[in-house]
């Protein structure tokens, strides 16, 4: 029998479609599915991301075709294309995409074949985003790729100080907006202008012409990097991948990574960090009364994906002298990644040295809690993990509860709180 | 009447070994012997009944369901010879859709309405389509329908092997109370070796011949007149 997943912490491919679709400017998805995959997916993408909402035709008013035995039997390419039809002609949209669920390409329905027959030109695209093709993460390539090869204007002559930026997946990081703010911010720092596609005021301009950039910024190992291979082939454009930066550290790493590819002088990526550092020891200097008087140093349990873990883990590590004992990945990372992720975890300057566990399972994370420090059986003098803190998501609720410790929800699901424009706080 | 037990069978084998011939045969002998009989095509050709119906197609479940919302099964029985009640289940046009999903629905609808109770059947006899390429195709031999299945083979290699493959598939749901294999209706066996091939078969896949069938002029000149052969040549061997 094959692993199941128990408490994921993603939706399917086309639900990560489905929420990179709705985070472009003016860009409108019509699912080619059956009528629960729209209904569980906005829910999935409401009820975790921050609460998204609905937005202009995001939520219950996706364009669906909501197959039903009927289409499946006999083919559903005809209500596909009335449904592409009704929707150009009733919402407004710059863009229209479909993406379609695992019933009609099981049954072989070509969703490319029609949106091709009604030659739309650049503002009709499809697809094949069934659910068995992988995970949010894998929809969110699927798109960025398809609309690198097929929207985004070929044989551009560069813009020397032009730079693009992914790889923060909306949604599944439910502070994807702040986040591309403040990255976009970074980038600017060193002389460039960047497009992040997502981010505030860009429009689908930004994405029409971004073969001009001389540089494409993948701010994840893993996730946006297929896109990335794509936009590369196509345009011939070059990416750097980069850790997702969070503290001092982590954005020193990242300014110094980014600048050294883009050939920045030494001096002005060590002025830009200078400042950033000004900017943010400026606010964080305000709890270190607190820190020392009231003795706020914690253990921590990081509990999440690669991209948050690896960044909050050297924020506490290294920035705010928290000790994180473990550290437990739920993606669903390839065997040789999961090398190239646990050196991430390594070179602390603080020294600590987290444990890392790999575990699909959301559920299983008490159990390695538990493994890692040793219960208390009795024992009269015993070394006891607390006070602790437990960052992840808001399936981790339980779990802090269980070990008495105080929780955080920062990463996807994120059930508890409302995100409107915010970047990741601790 | 009321808890009389319908026998329900299928027929499976390699496309073009005779299934409907051979099926069509058996409808048309025993609604003669006075059995209350129904086939049922189970292939999007929905050509299983042609030869019951004076060679004529006639309106199949799928036809029907995609024009209205609902069907009802008797709008889509037809009476052939001698009373067989004549069914296709039709299917989607080639390369689109899911005939295997066809499959299912109509033979679906027909053990909702509870039509075979109604009309009293003795027999119902499944034709399904060749290879046994998705679950939809195998409906007919899964739990709670056909109880026993037989398949037609010639001795050509690739009739063997499709019966072979069709094994396999009667195996899985027959242990999970499924139709269980009645035998092997060898077709088109007029040389001796062809015999012996057969006989080969069905000892090494410890089954069964059930009847050995010898290519026939008679039969391609019954079905050139759009009749089973029990119709056109009701004297012959």
């Amino acid at each position: 029998m094959g692993k199941f997943v128990d408490r994921p912490k993603y939706i399917c491919a086309m639900g990560g479609a489905v929420a990179t679709l709705n985070a472009l400017p003016g860009v409108v998805p019509i699912l080619h599915a059956a009528a629960g995959c729209g209904f569980n997916i906005s829910n999935a993408i409401n009820g975790g991301g921050g609460y998204v909402g609905s937005g202009y035709c995001g939520g219950q008013s996706l364009p669906s075709s909501n197959v039903f035995e009927r289409e499946i039997v006999f083919g559903g390419e005809g209500r596909l294309k009335q449904q592409i039809l009704s929707t150009m002609e009733i919402v407004e949209a710059d863009i229209y995409f479909v993406i379609t669920g695992c019933m009609v390409e099981m049954i072989g329905d070509d969703a490319e074949s029609v949106v091709k027959s009604l030659d739309k030109g650049k503002r009709l695209f499809a697809a094949d985003t069934g659910g068995f093709r992988g995970n949010s993460y894998k929809g969110y390539d699927i798109v960025l790729s398809k609309l690198f090869t097929e929207y985004v204007e070929a044989n551009h002559k560069k813009d020397e100080r032009l730079v693009n930026l992914w790889g923060v997946v909306p949604v599944q990081d439910v502070y994807w907006k702040g986040n591309l703010r403040v990255l976009k911010r970074l980038v600017e720092g060193l002389g460039y202008k960047v497009n992040t596609f997502f981010g505030e005021d860009e429009t689908l301009e930004n994405l029409k012409n971004s073969s001009k950039a001389v540089l494409n910024i993948v701010v994840s190992d893993t996730y946006g990097v297929d896109a990335a291979k794509t936009f590369k082939e196509v345009h011939g454009t070059d990416y750097i991948t980069v850790d997702f930066p969070i503290g001092d550290h982590g954005t020193t790493r990242f300014i110094e990574k980014v600048g050294t590819a883009l050939g920045v002088s030494g001096e002005l990526i060590n002025e830009l960090i200078e400042k950033e550092r000004r900017r943010y020891y400026g606010y964080l200097e305000r709890v270190v009364d607190a820190y020392s008087d009231f003795d706020l140093q914690r253990y921590a349990v990081v509990v999440g994906d690669v991209n948050y873990t690896q960044g909050i883990t050297r924020f506490l590590a290294d920035d705010l002298g928290w000790l994180p004992e473990l550290v437990v990945i739920n993606d669903l990372i390839k065997e040789e990644q999961k090398e190239i992720v646990a050196r991430k975890f390594t070179d602390y300057e603080s020294g600590i040295k987290p444990e890392l566990v790999f575990d699909t399972d959301a559920s299983g994370v008490l159990k390695h809690i538990n493994r890692h420090w040793e219960e208390n059986r009795g024992s009269r003098y015993y070394n006891s993990m607390t006070p602790a803190f437990v960052i992840g998501s808001s399936i981790e609720k339980e779990t802090a509860q269980k070990i008495n410790a105080q929780h955080l929800s920062v990463m996807y699901p994120v059930s508890n709180r409302v995100v409107l424009d915010s970047i990741c706080r601790i | 009447m009321a808890n009389k037990k319908i026998k329900q069978i299928a027929i499976y084998g390699k496309g073009g070994i005779g299934k409907s011939t051979t099926t069509s045969n058996i409808s048309a002998a025993l609604a003669k012997q006075g059995f209350k009989v129904m086939q049922f095509g189970c292939d999007p050709k929905s050509d299983s009944t042609n030869t019951l119906r004076g060679g004529k197609y006639i309106p199949t479940v799928l036809d029907t369901l995609r024009e209205k919302t609902s069907v009802n099964a008797n709008d889509v029985i037809h009476e052939g010879f001698g009373g067989v009640y004549c069914v296709e289940a039709g299917g989607p046009a080639p390369g689109v859709g899911c005939a295997g999903r066809g499959i299912i629905t109509a033979v679906q609808l027909f053990k909702q309405q509870r039509v075979f109770e109604e009309l009293d059947l003795d027999f119902v006899i499944y034709d399904v389509l060749g290879d046994v390429v998705c679950g939809g195709f195998a409906v007919p031999i899964r739990e709670g329908i056909a109880e026993h299945v037989f398949t037609v083979s010639s001795a050509d290699f690739m009739a063997i092997y499709a019966a072979n493959n069709l094994f396999r598939g009667i195996h899985k749901y027959s242990n999970a109370g499924g139709a269980l294999l009645g035998g092997v209706i060898a077709n088109s066996i007029n040389a001796p070796y062809a015999r012996e091939i057969i006989d080969d078969f069905v000892k090494q896949t410890k089954t069964q011949v059930v009847e050995y069938v010898p290519r026939s002029v008679t039969v391609t000149q019954s079905e050139l007149q759009g009749k089973t052969t029990i119709e056109a040549a009701p004297n012959s061997e």
